[in-house]
Formats: structure tokens, C-alpha cells, sequence
């Protein structure tokens, strides 16, 4: 079966077409090199679109228990955000945190065709390939959470040596399906549990007696070594309070070379100048990355509405505790392993902090100068539920537009942000860099987010239009592995996704360890942790990224 | 034949009680199924005769599989008001059930939802900090069992919860003092007192219908009121002895209080719940505490976490027509069944017969050996996860998710494949 999508012009930055009319074939799934003299049994007509390879979140909060927590609170906004009734109806529901099916299809229904469930804890993970399992349209993936469990921070207080910590983060990737490895607050969730209730980089955590850049470092070193494509994607220490910025910029020193990606800066941006002592630390934060080209950031951008916040870091979710909207909020221990808490939130542009925490976002994606190393994420559903993210690039696109939306703001957080001054507006080009080609990149997808021959046949068509949210909206049309899933904007097919999973090799003694582990500390056995490829997507098995060590 | 030697399979998951044990083992000879490690109820529930299992009937007459499928979709197509309940099956299986309440509409509520509701009452409302095995095991300096002794229904539970200290270094991770059992309610049964020998284990009686008030004094004191400020309610054994538990609660690491929300007196069970999570809200916010909710049989949390994925509603929701609507006052099996035209149960995991149902024809994806008060109109037996087939099932933490093992093919259906040809048979039609 080969489609012919004819005459739209191609954003595809990794390909280095950029803006080029030229047609887009895709034989049986995957994009082939255009050859005239051959019969094409599909032609979709892309004049006047814009086309693009199928986008790739690489942090959203989509399936697992907290997810599912999240749920259990924001009925209200279920109930507020039905889905469309027809042929494609599951009969689920909602913005702030979604259900699986539906996530599916308003992610697709964006010509998003790559989503990243960003915090997969390692006792929860079957339950995350469940969901992940029901999601439609998009092909899913899950980061490891690690950092705060118990075997972890035992191996390394007790000196077991890089390569112990290797075998150990290779067994845990294989075990849970994942296809890269997440620390959330590094030694502070494991804190929390011990009654601490803050953990800089510097200071030694109890009982371990480690400190957060002693894991960070330890873990960079592990995955660097077993070769994972993604560097450690880190939430870093003391998430959401302001003179953070300092620990950001100490993390970034932290790194000694090795790649990090800073997942959702725009939480750990805060400075303390002005008389509310909260201050956007956003210039240093670009400063710093753009003088350093081993770091990578998303932005987790803030827009203003009901969401609910869910994190692993349950020492910070029990610090905003207070400040839940609606007043009620879930916190949980987990299983020697991490943590979670749910706290509702409703970002409000009248409020100085949420307004500024608005402008510090889009002031680190205008200021941060290379766009392969800036993804466009809200941390769905906590800066924003991600159907707003056609709205976010207009914000980056339409400088006019932003400066109207800045204008409703705060007065005091107007004055406190230089926002209006940059004039910097996104190029489609970048858009399709940070919203395709360099998630792909980093995290070692070689045949996405891009449309050279050999790719994934996931191609998008949007028609192109000043207003660019409505643009990014409602595509013209999504190309699923060559076939049709959405047609302007609409559903019109369902099929199933892949999940991607790693395999990186470990000492098959670390089976053994592992085994006498989960027996005694946990009570429960390790094969029984163990997820089997059969359990992933209906029994399809994962799809294999590439580890290159 | 009769010479050959039974397997012997070890390490496997049961999904019965919802505690989620993971050792049991059995000895398994074609169909026959005997277990040799499990606690009574397991055993109990694995056991399989030689036996060739029951086949499906429609209206009492043994059919194939296919014409019970296209006989229960008849059915369902017909219906206006169809009820699911049960829900006893596997995460398939639940998928499956989901899918068929989408095409055709239907409430679903799952046969031990009421300890669940009650918990769901303080949880969805006001929200709390939890814990899960692992870290009750590890870290739980002061365990505090509000109620009555768990160990009825869930007979492992001390010893896989709270395993006592041990000198070789493989017991607790965090306890080197070891801890505190407190039994605030019924005392513990003899068997309980056996096990925890040589842990400290504490008493406080309390009378039928006075937990919430015992609970609320608890509250009080927690917070830092004193037996006077309570206006001598409180005075006494009974008063002194919640106040010492107070202290313990203050002065622990990591304490955390347990019920069983199905076991505790209806009138009083909402209030109970509220106030042990409102303790626990109390004590972190200078040490740290949790709540550990018992409950979860046959796959009860599984039941809730993929209707909440599926429709973003817990159980005790009706689905169909594009829509679904949670109101767990009409849609608990009880209230469902008296509106209802149609009752499908499902029961996998123990052959639990339907609700008592006249309204309207009966499907029953249920145990091989249910016997029924009458004939259902459509019976499909269902083989048991774990059993007859492999699947996944959600502790009663509802954070692990563990694999059962398949140990017998006796031609059993599964819960997820009877669904499925039931809505191939209604598309078919």
C-alpha cells in the first residue's frame, strides 16, 4: 500500500528540509524515497498545508496510579468535559486528567502521534502498561522513576561500586518496561518518609546519609554507561520554591559533563528579588543553558484554569497541600520505592504568582536560544492540561497575541517580568524542532520525528493559518503509520499503539541480589515485579529503542 | 497415567483476598488442581477436581460457547436497564466487561464495593496520605488496627505486614526497636496473639457502635487536647487508654492506622474512616503517618482503577449512549437491580451465585461450580484467574499489580474471551 501525501510543504528541521514543497510517500507504514513511476494507491492533497512528522510529547502525566488518583478527585471536571458522542465515543471523559481512550484521541486529534508517561514508579509500573495498553492512537513509553528507592540508595551508601548501581538500573529498566530513567527530588521523597521535609543538593540525606548530587551523579554515570539514548530526565531539589533558581544552576555545575535534561524548568526558575520575594530566575536559567550544550530542558508551562497537580514528589506536593482548589488532596507512600501526592489547582491570572509563573515559562522558551534543546510540554496535567498546547504555540508564534495575554495579567507581575520585550516569535520550523524533532532526538527514536525515508509513517497536515492555535488545533488530517486517524480534527479511526521499552544488558548475579531483595525487604517476589513482553500492548510486546553503551 | 507425578508449581500470586501473598504453591495433575502452601481461604479456592468443569447453557440446555455468547448479546441488545454486577474477574476480564457496558449500557458495580464506598466517601472528598505494604512492613513503628482483628479475612495479613525484628538483618529495613500493634476496637483473635508474640502489642477495647467516638476522642488528643478539655466524656480507662495511644502516635516515626471499612458498623463507618484520615492529616504534620485501608477481594481495586481510567468515574457508574454517569446511590447493585431489566453477574474468582434478580433474564459469567437459586437464562462458566488462566490483579494498596499463572487448561473460557464473543455477537447480529 503506498500513500501519497503531494504538494504540501515539509517542515522537517532533522531531515534539514525546511519549508519545501515536496510530496511525502509512505509505503506499508514507513516513508519511503518518492518514486514517480510507481502507482500510489492513496493521494492526499496537502496544498496549502503545512506538513510535519507526528509529535512527540516527551512529559506528560497520562496513565498510572497517580494519574488515576487524579481521577478519583476531578470528577467535576469528568463531568464538565464529556467526550464527544459518536462513532469513536468510549464514554469517558476530561481536561485535567483525562481517560485513557480519550486521551488517545485528543492527542492525535493535535497530530501528536508519541506520548512519554514521564514517572512510571517501579511498584506501580504494571498498572501503567494497563493504561497505557488502553491508550489509542499514540504510541506510548514510560520513565523509570529513580532516585528515592531503598535498594538504590542501599547499594550506593553501603559503596557497592558504579557497575553494582549499573546492573541494578539496567535490571529495574528491564523489569518495568521503560525506556528511560526519571529522578524525582533525588533523596527527598525517600526524606519525607523519615519526616524531612526539605533536601538541597548539598545536604546529606537521613538515614543514607547521601546527598542529592551523590544520586544524580551516581545515576547519570549508570545511564550513560548502559548506553539509554535519553540522559537522566530530572526533577530536581526543591521543586516550586522561590531561590530555587540557585540549586538549578548548582545542578546544572552538578553534572560534570554528563548530559541531564531538567524537566519542567519553569517550577525551578524562581528567584526571591522584590518586596513578594518571588522573581523570575528565567535569564539565568537561559544563561546557563545555553552556555552549556550537554543541558536539555521542557518548560512545563503554566495556563491559566482548573488542573490538577500530580508528582512523585511528595515531599513538595505536601508542602502546596494547603493550597489545593479544589480543597482536598491524596498523598501516598509507596512501596520502598517512591511516593506520590495529588494536589487540585487552578492557575488564575489575577494571582501574582501564577501570572508570573506564566511569563517565566514563555521567558525561558523566548531566551533559551537553541531550540533542540527545549521541549514544549506543560507537565500535563501540572502547569496545564496538555489540550492547551495549540494556545502555548501561539503564545510562542504570535508575539502580538502574547503581549494581549500579558496585558490581562497581574499588574505587579507585569512589572516583574521582561516578557514584553521579547520579540523573539517561534519559526514553524522551530515548532517542528520542539515539538517533534528534538524529543525524538534525545530520547533515541531514530525513525521519528522525521520524514526521511525509513521513518514511521506518522505524518501530519495542517492548513496553514495566521491564527496558529486554531492551526495546531485541528489538523487536516494525521497520518497514523501511513493510515488516516484524524480528518479535520476529527477521529475517524482508532488503532493500536506501540510501547517502547529498553533492554540494556546487566550481571545476570543482580537477578539473584534482586531475588533475595524483593523477598526480604518487600515481600513480594521479583518475578513477580518482573513485567513480561507479553503483558505490553495486548501482547504485542514493546518496541525496542536502541541502547548504544 | 494414574503412575505420573503432579507438577509442583511454587511462587504464585492469588488474587482472592486482595492481600496480594505471592508463595502459595500447588501440585497440579491434569485438571486436578491441590494446593500445598495458601491460607485456608486460598486453598479453599484453588482446589480443582479431576472433573470435566460445567459447559455453558442457555435456559438450562448445554450449548457451545458461541450460541451462549449470541444468545446473552440477544439478551443485552433487548434490554433498556441492564445491571453488571460482581465484577469479579481479572483486568482483562474487567476491560472486557467495560467494553460490553459501552456497546450496550449498562451499571456496573463490583460484589465488595461497600468497604470501598465507605473509604471513598473521606478519600474522593477530603483526600489522605496512604501507604502501601512495603512501607507499612519497613517503617511502621506504630500500627494501630481500628476495628475488628483483620486476620478472618485476611489471614496473612500480621505476618506479611508486620513481620517482628530479627537479628540476621532480613527483617524490617527501618525498625531496629521494633514496634507497637495497637487493637483499638475487638481485641485480636488468638491466633493474631500468637503470631505477634514478642512484639508489643497494646489493647483498647472498645464497644459496638462507640469506634467513632473513640476515634474522634483520639483525634482530640492527637491535636494536643487533654482528657479535661473533653468535658470528662472521655474520663476514665477507656479515655486514658486512647490518650496513651495519642502519645504513641505523636512519638512514632511512622505510625499508621488500618480497618477494614466492609467490617465496621454501617452507621458509624463513614465517620470512622473520616476521622483515622484526619488523624493521620494531623500527625504529618510533625511526624510522619498513613492510613493502610483493608479490603480489595477478587480484584475489588482492580474494578476501581480501570473504571476510573475507562470512564473517570468509580464503580457504581452506568454506561452507554456516549455518556456515563457515577451516582453511587442508584447504581449500587442493590438499588441498580430493583430499576433493572437485566442482570449480568461475573464471579471468577469463587462461585458466588447473582444477586437474587426477577425482573429480567440473568447472564451469569460465573465459577463452574455456582449453584443457583434459579436457572439463569444465559450461564457461561468462566475459568479463574490463576487457575485456569493467566491475568492481572490489583492488590488491596491499588499501587502493586501482580501476574496470575494459568495452571490448568480445562476448557474454560475467561472472563475477557466470554465478553469478547458476547460483543462479537453483537456486532455479528
Amino acid at each position: 500500500m503506498r500513500v501519497r501525501v503531494s504538494g504540501g510543504r515539509v517542515f522537517d528541521p532533522a531531515s534539514g528540509l525546511v519549508d519545501v514543497v515536496r510530496d511525502v510517500v509512505i509505503e506499508d507504514g514507513r516513508v519511503v524515497a518518492d518514486d514517480p513511476t510507481l502507482p500510489s494507491h492513496q493521494v492526499h492533497d496537502a496544498r496549502g498545508c503545512v506538513v510535519m512528522a507526528g509529535g512527540i510529547d516527551l512529559h506528560s502525566h497520562i496513565a498510572g496510579g497517580k494519574v488515576n488518583l487524579a481521577r478519583l478527585l476531578m470528577t467535576n471536571d469528568r463531568a464538565a468535559f464529556p467526550e464527544p458522542f459518536g462513532d469513536f465515543c468510549g464514554c469517558g471523559g476530561g481536561q485535567a486528567a483525562p481517560t485513557t481512550h480519550l486521551t488517545g484521541c485528543r492527542y492525535s486529534q493535535m497530530g501528536y502521534t508519541a506520548v512519554f508517561e514521564p514517572a512510571v514508579v517501579g511498584a506501580n509500573a504494571r498498572h501503567a502498561h494497563l493504561e497505557m495498553a488502553d491508550i489509542p492512537n499514540i504510541d506510548t513509553g514510560g520513565f523509570l522513576v529513580l532516585g528515592n528507592d531503598d535498594a538504590l540508595l542501599r547499594l550506593i551508601a553501603q559503596g557497592e561500586g558504579q557497575g553494582a548501581v549499573n546492573d541494578y538500573v539496567a535490571w529495574m529498566l528491564r523489569a518495568t518496561q521503560c525506556c528511560a530513567i526519571k529522578i524525582v527530588n533525588p533523596g527527598g521523597i525517600s526524606a519525607f518518609k523519615f519526616n524531612g521535609r526539605s533536601l538541597d543538593l548539598d545536604e546529606q540525606g537521613p538515614f543514607y546519609g547521601l546527598t542529592p548530587r551523590r544520586i544524580l551523579t551516581t545515576l547519570q554515570r549508570a545511564v550513560t554507561e548502559l548506553g539509554v539514548p535519553h540522559p537522566i530526565h530530572l526533577h530536581g531539589c526543591n521543586l516550586g520554591i522561590p531561590g530555587n533558581i540557585a540549586t538549578t544552576l548548582a545542578t546544572i555545575g552538578a553534572t560534570d559533563g554528563f548530559p541531564l535534561h531538567l524537566t519542567h524548568v519553569q517550577f525551578h526558575s524562581y528567584g526571591t528579588a522584590g518586596d513578594r520575594k518571588f522573581s523570575s530566575g528565567a535569564a539565568e536559567l537561559a544563561a546557563a543553558v545555553n552556555a552549556n550544550p550537554h543541558i536539555s530542558v521542557d518548560v512545563g508551562q503554566v495556563v491559566f484554569g482548573q488542573t490538577v497537580t500530580a508528582s512523585a514528589d511528595l515531599m513538595a506536593q505536601y508542602r502546596n497541600h494547603g493550597i489545593a482548589d479544589p480543597k482536598k488532596w491524596i498523598g501516598m507512600d509507596i512501596e520502598c520505592d517512591a511516593a506520590c501526592g495529588v494536589v487540585p489547582f487552578a492557575y488564575r491570572d489575577k494571582s501574582f504568582v501564577n501570572a508570573l509563573q506564566w511569563a517565566i515559562g514563555l521567558e525561558l522558551f523566548l531566551l533559551i536560544e537553541d531550540p533542540w534543546r527545549v521541549f514544549l510540554t506543560t507537565d500535563h496535567p501540572n502547569g496545564a492540561p496538555f489540550t492547551s498546547y495549540p494556545h502555548l504555540i501561539r503564545l510562542l508564534m504570535d508575539r502580538d497575541f502574547r503581549n494581549a495575554q500579558l496585558a490581562r495579567l497581574h499588574k505587579a507581575a507585569r512589572a516583574h517580568t521582561n516578557l514584553e520585550s521579547l520579540t523573539r516569535e517561534y519559526t514553524l520550523e522551530e515548532i517542528a524542532i520542539v515539538t517533534r524533532a528534538a524529543p525524538a532526538r534525545t530520547l533515541g527514536l531514530k525513525d521519528r520525528g522525521h520524514l526521511a525515508p525509513g521513518a514511521v509513517g506518522d505524518v501530519v497536515l495542517y492548513e496553514d493559518g495566521a491564527d496558529r492555535e486554531a492551526m495546531f488545533s485541528a489538523p487536516r488530517l494525521v497520518l497514523k503509520d501511513g493510515r488516516e486517524i484524524v480528518r479535520n480534527g476529527e477521529v475517524v479511526a482508532l488503532v493500536e499503539g506501540r510501547t517502547f521499552a529498553v533492554k540494556p544488558d546487566y550481571d545476570p548475579l543482580m537477578d539473584k541480589r534482586m531475588d533475595r531483595w524483593f523477598d526480604e525487604a518487600i515481600g513480594l517476589k521479583a518475578k513477580h515485579f518482573r513485567i513480561a513482553e507479553g503483558e505490553i500492548r495486548n501482547g504485542h510486546g514493546p518496541s525496542c529503542v536502541e541502547c548504544a553503551p | 497415567m494414574s503412575t505420573q507425578a503432579p507438577r509442583i508449581v511454587s511462587d504464585l500470586a492469588c488474587g482472592f483476598c486482595g492481600l496480594g501473598c505471592d508463595d502459595l504453591e500447588v501440585a497440579v495433575m491434569f485438571r486436578e488442581v491441590r494446593p500445598r502452601r495458601a491460607c485456608p481461604e486460598a486453598a479453599r479456592l484453588l482446589r480443582r477436581g479431576p472433573g470435566q468443569p460445567a459447559a455453558p447453557r442457555v435456559g438450562g440446555r448445554e450449548v457451545p460457547l458461541v450460541e451462549a455468547a449470541s444468545a446473552a448479546a440477544a439478551h443485552l441488545k433487548a434490554s433498556r436497564a441492564a445491571a453488571f454486577s460482581g465484577l469479579g474477574a481479572d483486568v482483562a476480564g474487567l476491560r472486557g466487561l467495560a467494553d460490553l457496558a459501552v456497546s450496550f449500557g449498562a451499571s456496573l458495580d463490583h460484589a465488595a464495593s461497600e468497604g470501598l464506598f465507605r473509604n471513598l466517601d473521606t478519600l474522593q472528598r477530603v483526600g489522605w496520605v496512604a501507604c502501601t505494604l512495603a512501607e507499612l512492613r519497613n517503617r511502621c513503628d506504630v500500627l494501630v488496627v481500628v476495628g475488628a482483628d483483620p486476620t478472618g479475612l485476611y489471614s496473612r495479613f500480621f505476618e506479611r505486614a508486620v513481620p517482628a525484628p530479627r537479628t540476621d538483618g532480613t527483617g524490617p529495613l527501618f525498625l531496629p526497636q521494633g514496634r507497637t500493634i495497637v487493637f483499638l476496637g475487638h481485641g485480636p483473635e488468638a491466633a493474631t496473639r500468637n503470631l505477634l508474640a514478642g512484639q508489643d502489642v497494646r489493647e483498647v477495647p472498645v464497644p459496638d457502635g462507640l469506634l467513632a467516638e473513640a476515634l474522634a476522642a483520639l483525634g482530640a488528643f492527637v491535636a494536643g487536647r487533654s482528657l479535661a478539655d473533653l468535658g470528662g466524656a472521655f474520663a476514665g480507662a477507656l479515655g486514658e487508654a486512647l490518650q496513651e495511644v495519642a502519645g504513641l502516635l505523636k512519638a512514632a516515626r511512622y505510625g499508621v492506622l488500618t480497618w477494614n471499612a466492609a467490617t465496621l458498623q454501617s452507621g458509624e463507618a463513614g465517620l470512622v474512616v473520616g476521622r483515622a484520615a484526619d488523624i493521620v492529616a494531623t500527625l504529618n504534620a510533625t511526624t510522619r503517618a498513613a492510613v493502610f485501608p483493608l479490603g480489595g477481594r477478587d480484584n475489588g481495586l482492580g474494578a476501581h482503577q480501570v473504571m476510573l481510567w475507562r470512564f473517570g468515574y468509580p464503580l457504581r457508574t452506568l454506561v452507554g449512549g456516549g455518556e456515563a454517569r457515577h451516582a453511587p446511590g442508584l447504581y449500587a447493585t442493590a438499588a441498580a437491580l430493583k430499576d433493572a431489566d437485566l442482570l449480568l453477574h461475573t464471579s471468577a474468582f469463587r462461585p458466588d451465585p447473582p444477586p437474587a434478580f426477577d425482573r429480567g433474564p440473568v447472564i451469569a459469567l460465573a465459577h463452574p461450580e455456582t449453584e443457583f437459586a434459579r436457572e439463569p437464562e444465559v450461564f457461561i462458566p468462566v475459568g479463574t484467574p490463576g487457575v485456569d488462566h493467566g491475568g492481572q490483579v490489583f492488590r488491596m494498596d491499588g499501587v502493586v499489580c501482580l501476574p496470575l499463572e494459568g495452571l490448568r487448561d480445562a476448557g474454560l473460557a475467561s472472563v475477557a474471551q466470554a465478553a469478547a464473543a458476547i460483543l462479537q455477537a453483537g456486532r455479528a447480529a
